[in-house]
């Protein structure tokens, strides 16, 4: 029954890219359909929870599925995640809205097509309450929900949209339990005396009794909800949970009860892990480790070393690892994901526990919620089980400036939705950034109306019945969780491309006003052409040091003024559903995907290529190290941007390399985050890493490399010196 | 009248220097930033540094990163370079070092090692990093070149950064006389000491001189009780025979303050640097040593060196 993942590997292969199902047991995808179709015609006027409780229930019903000899965890039918059921109806409810004209406005659309701020309606990012779930079990879930329902009535407040509300999350966890009674009897009968498949049934058969009990059923108890949450009823589980605290305890019992040795629990999380490199989404499915108890000593344990170990074993990119360090963690645990990145295991990134705490409690948060925290998505934080979070709004800083340059119009589409700034008026640089800062508020403020204007409606597009059911402050509250049933309902705008915006303003600076070497005119006509017959202006203003990373006083400077000038845009500004907008720096894809629709940017930039990403620089031009790259990003104060704050370092193996190495990296960890940095992401190069730098030597200026008892820069080197690096870096991954 | 060591009249020496690295993890514990002085007094043929051997500006062209852009030729006031048919050309001989063409250059194919920094400028750059210091331990390195070629000015350097209650350390080679030694001993945490070859016949005919002073400098700089980190660069066919490592093992037993020895695999890396600056190669046509032959050398040592002895490489 165990320690057979080498022979089961393959299975995972298949099981989120070509799965086979039996048709006995259910309806294929144009079956299902057909089914839901039918739920959806005969809706008639019940509330909007109820129906796509019922269209829930259908899929549960009917969906095919699986319980596989070669897997501790069941498989669905709906395993696409592109073609979730469900998505068809929330998608035909938000198209009523559109018809109706509700939904999108003006902004919403010219924004998009110009690329100055792209939105979205952001189902991605629910965090169940997993502590109390896990003691409650789906029964228990069910029996919570209705105590509430019955409180509610006792107060008063059982209104039509709240008995709606709780008729939602009944139907949904009913349905629920009977799909895993369909899984379990799917076991018990194609077991054919297989111990896994039967170990399997009775797992599944004790969550219809009640709550988990052991380490194995706590982990398939985690992987329903994520399951049922995010492929069923369409909405994102952005975190498995603060995975090593939740499960210790049941690793405690398993152990000392000999109901399951060490060495079968690591089968169990291996196989739990496999889940998510299978489903391969590239984003990357997170967890989180660590955090601080009330008696402020760490949650780190064993069960965190035996997650780690087997996250390093399998080799695999997802889940993707959050670790809250404070000066409490341990630092043997520090040193082993240090240790993992080094070796190219670098999926993990560290988040700074005192600074989230901080940034949280300038944000209203009591300190006890800031320390209980959850970590989501990249590196999102927000207070655990009474907070939603949406990130539906990235803002183009780069783009901006092009409007700057163009009185307001997009040179690309023509589009003119902007605020009235004349090139021509603009003397001095004071003048330039005040015509930018005019063109960023009037994106800002259209972005917050137009994002105001759909996340109204999130709940009657898609009523979130397995995540409000897992939030105890919903269901107190009557609320859907991800709309505004929680005690803090925020929204994030995304600032997408602070590190370009700021070495493009610096550039119009030292170049058009400082030396003065170009006219505004003459820049704007360079930009136009994309700096075809100004290449020589290009590559000087390349290689000026006034960019961001690089510790040059003027241009964190800027960079600490943008940000505040931003935060002050932004933060604290109410939205719909009774909580708040904050700004973030986290671009997710859009650093590239924005780039692409935004010309040539004063920097040296041209156009169609990516911005600066998180905090970071843009790519080639921090040339100091990550020292000077430290303090340039956290002269900024973090609460600037409470949503999130992450930097990016980038390292080579001969700079990591021994315990002098590791003792180097976590200084790097330990110093950005006693200046209240958040996230730290560290990228050590491998050999094909190296041999794109060879490739694109512009995008690796600041690429440094240790050659005996000194660093040199990589493109200093000529080729031969730079193959022998690529085959040494081949050394030390091998 | 005798100054202190941190009093402001050495505020205005000067040095030659060639570069500054910040995030330094192998020039001492933690992270640290490594100042290189110009100015050696070896002429090793494996130098990783020959910008360092003179103490003066000495300019470098790397021709693999020109971009025959011509910025060059309008900023010289000596006629260095020039453009033909097309491409840039480079000719040394009228070069005094100004330095002039180097921030035009936009490839930055031109760089000038020697200019000038003073005392306070190199503290100023020395202290950036010092959160980083505190955070991982490490501090201030000086290197070169041989950094007490410039003594008086490593002194008034380390003071400062001592006082301010961070790690200092000297990369030395050894070959300087006693004197520079004492001038920086009462401000440098530790040593980083250079042993090409312990041998002092072998000495001589690797590096042009013996190592007599050499070795009288270390067992000075043990005797004085600073901590000591030997660094020996293993070149095959030159240095790392059995006899050579036997030899330079019982050296080190006697060292009392030997923290540890590092050993440096030769790699000719920096053969690029001699062309940049127009020095002749001398770079040994050998292999890098290949990690069984580092661990040869390292087990060989440790079975020397009192137990426990850490050998790194």
């Amino acid at each position: 029954m165990f320690n057979t993942f080498s022979a089961d590997r393959d299975h995972f292969a298949k099981k989120f890219s070509a799965p086979v199902f039996d048709p006995a047991t259910g309806l294929d995808e144009a079956g299902l359909k057909a089914r839901l179709e039918a739920v959806w015609a005969a809706r008639g006027n019940r509330p909007h929870p109820v129906v796509k409780a019922e269209l829930y229930a259908c899929v549960a019903d009917h969906v095919q599925i699986d319980v596989s000899p070669h897997d501790w965890y069941p498989g669905f039918g709906c395993w696409d995640r592109n073609r979730r059921p469900l998505m068809e109806y929330t998608g035909r409810w938000a198209a009523e809205l559109e018809q109706a004209g509700l939904l999108f406005g003006e902004s919403f659309r010219r924004f998009s097509e110009m690329g100055a701020s792209r939105m979205w309606i952001d189902f991605d990012h629910s965090v169940p309450q997993w502590d109390d779930i896990l003691e409650l079990g789906f029964p228990g879930m069910l029996k919570r929900a209705e105590l509430f329902r019955s409180l509610h009535k006792t107060r008063g407040t059982l209104t039509p949209e709240t008995e709606a509300f709780f008729d939602g999350i009944r139907i949904t966890l009913e349905a629920s339990l009977r799909l895993i009674a369909r899984l379990r009897d799917h076991a018990r009968r194609t077991a054919d005396g297989n111990p896994r498949v039967l170990a399997v049934a009775e797992c599944l058969d004790r969550l219809l009794a009640g709550p988990p009990q052991t380490t194995y059923e706590a982990l398939m108890f985690d992987w329903l909800v994520f399951f049922f949450g995010e492929h069923i009823d369409r909405t994102q589980v952005r975190s498995l949970g603060n995975l090593d605290r939740l499960l210790y305890p049941f690793f405690q019992r398993d152990v000392a009860s000999g109901r399951y040795t060490e060495e079968q629990i690591r089968e169990f999380v291996r196989y739990f892990l496999m889940q998510f490199a299978a489903i391969a989404n590239y984003w990357g499915h997170p967890f989180y480790f660590g955090g601080t108890r009330a008696d402020g000593s760490s949650e780190i344990n064993p069960m965190s070393h035996l997650i780690l170990d087997v996250f390093d074993d399998l080799g695999i990119m997802s889940p993707k690892l959050q670790i809250k360090v404070s000066p409490n963690t341990p630092r043997d645990f520090v040193d082993k994901a240090l240790d993992m990145i080094r070796r190219g295991h670098s999926s993990i990134v560290f988040c700074n526990e005192p600074g989230m705490m901080r940034a949280l409690i300038d944000g209203g948060a009591t300190p006890d919620e800031a320390r209980t925290c959850h970590i989501s998505g990249c590196y999102e934080f927000g207070v655990y089980g009474k907070s939603n979070g949406t990130g539906p709004a990235h803002l183009n800083l780069p783009k901006l400036l092009e409007l700057v340059f163009n009185d307001g119009a997009d040179p690309r589409t023509g589009i003119c939705h902007a605020a009235e700034t004349r090139l021509s008026d603009v003397k001095s640089f004071e003048d330039f950034y005040a015509a930018y800062l005019t063109q960023v508020r009037f994106t800002v403020d259209r972005t917050i109306e137009a994002v105001n204007a759909f996340e109204r409606y999130l709940h009657v597009i898609n009523p979130t019945n397995v995540f409000s059911a897992t939030c105890e402050y919903s269901l107190n509250s009557g609320r859907d969780a991800f709309s505004n049933g929680l005690k803090y309902n925020n929204t994030t705008i995304l600032c997408i491309g602070i590190g370009t915006a700021v070495d493009a303003l610096m550039a119009v600076r030292e170049f058009v006003f400082d030396r003065p070497a170009v006219s505004l005119a003459g820049l704007k006509q360079a930009l136009a052409d994309n700096w075809a017959g100004a290449e020589k202006l290009r590559l000087r203003i390349r290689k000026s040091d006034h960019k961001h990373g690089n510790g040059d006083a003027g241009t964190d400077a800027l960079l600490v003024r943008l940000a505040n000038d931003l935060g002050r845009m932004i933060n604290g500004r109410p939205n719909v559903r009774g909580g708040f907008f904050h700004a973030s720096s986290h671009p997710a894809r859009q650093f590239i995907e924005l780039g692409k629709l935004t010309g040539a940017t004063p920097d040296g930039r041209c156009a169609g290529d990516e911005f600066s990403k998180n905090m970071s620089p843009t790519p080639g031009m921090d040339r100091r190290g990550p020292t000077a790259l430290i303090q340039s990003v956290t002269r900024v104060d973090s609460r600037v941007f409470p949503a999130d704050f992450c930097l990016d370092l980038m390292l080579i193996p001969a700079a990591v390399s021994g315990e002098e190495g590791l003792a180097a990296m976590r200084g790097l960890l330990e110093t950005y985050f006693s200046r209240h940095g958040l996230a730290l992401n560290i990228n050590v190069f491998d050999a094909a890493q190296l041999e794109r730098a060879i490739e694109h030597p512009e995008e690796h200026e600041g690429l440094q490399v240790r050659v005996c008892g000194w660093n040199a820069r990589f493109n200093d080197m000529v080729h031969p010196e730079k193959l022998a690096y690529v085959e040494r870096a081949k050394n030390v991954s091998a | 009248m005798r100054a202190s060591a941190t009093s402001g009249d050495d505020a205005h020496l000067t040095a030659p220097w060639v570069d500054i690295k910040r995030f330094a993890v192998h020039d001492g514990p933690g992270i640290r930033t490594t100042l290189f002085l110009q100015g050696c007094t070896l002429r090793c043929p494996w130098c990783h540094n020959p910008e360092t051997y003179e103490a003066k500006p000495r300019l470098a062209y790397a021709a693999h990163r020109c971009l025959h852009c011509g910025e060059c030729v309008a900023a010289c006031p000596r006629g260095c370079h020039t453009m033909v048919d097309g491409r840039h050309a480079f000719d040394r001989t009228r070069c005094a070092g100004c330095g002039q063409c180097v921030e035009p250059c936009l490839g930055s194919a031109l760089r000038l090692y020697g200019r000038s920094i003073t005392v306070a400028e190199a503290v100023a750059w020395l202290l950036e990093d010092r959160a980083f210091y505190t955070a991982s331990g490490g501090g201030v390195t000086l290197s070169g070149g041989e950094p007490l070629v410039h003594a008086d000015f490593c002194r008034a350097v380390l003071a400062r950064i001592r006082a301010e209650g961070i790690d200092t350390a000297v990369d030395t080679c050894g070959h300087v006389p006693r004197h520079a030694v004492e001038r920086v001993l009462p401000c440098a945490d530790r040593f980083l000491y250079d042993l090409k070859a312990a041998d002092s016949g072998l000495h001589s005919r690797l590096t042009g001189v013996d190592n007599q002073r050499i070795l009288e400098n270390l067992l000075f700089i043990a005797a004085a009780g600073k901590p000591v980190e030997v660094r020996m660069i293993l070149v095959p066919d030159r240095n790392m025979a059995e006899a050579d490592i036997r030899k330079a093992g019982e050296l080190l037993r006697g060292v009392r303050t030997l923290t540890g020895v590092k050993l440096l695999a030769y790699h000719a890396l920096a053969r690029s640097k001699f062309a940049a600056l127009g020095l002749p190669d001398t770079m040994p046509d050998v292999p890098s040593p290949d990690a069984t032959a580092l661990r040869r050398v390292a087990d060989q040592l440790r079975s020397i060196l009192p137990a426990g002895a850490l050998v790194t490489f």
